[in-house]
């Protein structure tokens, strides 16, 4: 069947939820799928068989700049911003691959540092402000900042500079090296291979 | 309390409250039976053009920058209304919740906006009072539960105005279209229209010399997927059966605005 670009605008009907699944987009209504923002319709193949069915996924797509927000469960990336003995505050500026419209406030507890050993972690010797760390969301948090945390290998900080202003390459998990001056400086290192 | 003791520390509202009196109108008279100044339908909307995208020349496109660009943003015109609005968001939300996310609203109008008179530069309480409304108008659409904890704001600047009902309701149209063109999740997009009691007839879409001349104003705010109104605006006094018979009408006239508008949004992808 040829693919024809379909622009679609809110609030127009889409398919039926009998003949599909209902993709990025779209919400439901009645059985019907309507498109939820300004774009173009696409039609795609199910990717998984079996229980959900093999219905294709109808979703609306946009090229443009996409800003995203915050989920419980997904990584993002940050600037630690402020320090304090119990917690970090950070900056998050992208969620996955997509930038935020604006920075979003977040917190990462000194108890969620680390997985082992949680209560011998140091802030001090685990993330300094500037550092870019990524981190998964684990709570929506209170009013004011997300709860983050950096417990798996992958997470940790990514991007920091040394006292002398060079930027660091980490030497093990816990620590990072400054290749001019070789001075070792102290960071949860995240596992970047 | 003794009628003559004055409550020094609330604001005292008049002691004696009387009915609002309303202009005596000549039911038979018919101002528009030679026609309307510019020449329209008594049911027909000014001409409608939407221009949607960033307004000034150069866009931020970095993720890290401070000054962050608006997410959307559109200029409306409807005869010589001129209306633009830039959304941000989704962004970090003050007041909203785990469960939804908020929409806030800001209107003004430039200190140019009114032809009969020049307005300051400090927001004014009806400027207050038409964010509140805009608010009201455009939060069903959107899905603000597909965004916990942010909040989406939009701006509205008037820079041309010409009616206060046709202003209010270019404003709700454009914002859908900024919002359209944010990509913010909605349930449709929200149109909106408004309508003049002169004599004993609705005309549509009021001028400023035809809104001073009527009576009565309605605006209504109407989403077509859903056929759902959002938002009734009444102001003066009418019958149940004239209301009943604008809200008709109007509902109508938003799903042609709402065509226009849809169709200037399509061929913006294009």
């Amino acid at each position: 069947m040829p693919e024809e670009l379909v622009v679609v605008t809110p609030g127009r009907r889409l398919g039926l939820a009998d003949e599909y699944e209902p993709g990025s987009g779209t919400y439901m209504r009645n059985g019907v799928i309507y498109s939820s923002i300004l774009g173009t319709r696409t039609t795609r193949e199910a990717q998984e068989k079996g229980d959900a069915g093999d219905k294709p996924v109808l979703s609306v797509e946009r090229k443009s700049a996409k800003f995203a927000i915050p989920a419980i469960g997904s990584e993002v990336l940050c600037r630690v911003v402020r320090m304090n003995p119990r917690a970090a505050s950070v900056a998050i500026i992208m969620v996955g691959s997509t930038p935020c419209q604006e920075d979003f406030q977040g917190t990462v507890r000194v108890q969620d540092i680390r997985a082992t050993e949680k209560d011998l972690v140091q802030m001090i010797s685990s993330f300094r402000p500037g550092d870019i760390i990524r981190a998964e969301v684990i709570s929506l948090g209170d009013q004011r900042s997300y709860y983050l945390a950096t417990t798996k290998n992958e997470h940790g900080v990514i991007f920091a500079q040394s006292v002398a202003g060079n930027t660091m390459v980490p030497v093990s998990w816990e620590e990072m090296q400054d290749p001019k001056t070789k001075d070792i400086e102290k960071r949860k290192c995240a596992k970047t291979f | 309390m003794a009628a003559n003791i004055i409550d020094r520390r609330r604001i005292n509202g008049p002691q004696r409250s009387v009915e609002p009196l309303y202009t005596h109108v000549d039911a038979a008279a018919d101002p528009f039976a030679s026609g309307r100044g510019d020449g329209r339908a008594l049911d027909q909307v000014r001409p409608i053009f939407v221009k949607t995208g960033p307004l000034s020349a150069h866009r931020s496109e970095s993720a890290l920058s401070s000054a962050a660009a608006a997410s959307g943003a559109a200029f409306y015109e409807q005869g010589k209304i001129r209306v633009s609005c830039a959304v941000y968001g989704p962004r970090q939300g003050r007041r909203s919740s785990a469960r939804m996310g908020s929409f806030d609203c800001d209107f003004r109008y430039a200190p140019f906006a009114c032809s009969w008179k020049r307005r300051s530069h400090v927001k004014g309480a009806d400027e207050r009072e038409i964010s509140l409304m805009l608010e009201h108008a455009i939060a069903p659409a959107i899905r603000l539960e597909a965004y916990p904890k942010a909040c989406i704001d939009a701006y509205v600047t008037v820079i041309e105005s010409d009616g206060k009902a046709a202003t209010i309701a270019a404003a709700i149209n454009c914002i859908s279209a900024a919002l359209a063109d944010a990509g913010i999740e909605m349930y449709d997009s929200v149109a909106a229209c408004s309508m003049g009691l002169t004599g004993a007839r609705w005309v549509a879409d009021c001028a400023q010399p035809e809104e001073d001349a009527a009576s009565c104003s309605m605006l209504i705010a109407y989403m077509p997927s859903a056929d759902e109104v959002t938002y009734i605006l009444q102001h003066g006094k009418t019958t149940p059966e004239q209301t009943d018979q604008a809200v008709q009408t109007c509902t109508n006239m938003c799903a042609r605005v709402y065509a226009v508008i849809c169709r200037y949004l399509q061929d913006s992808l294009e």
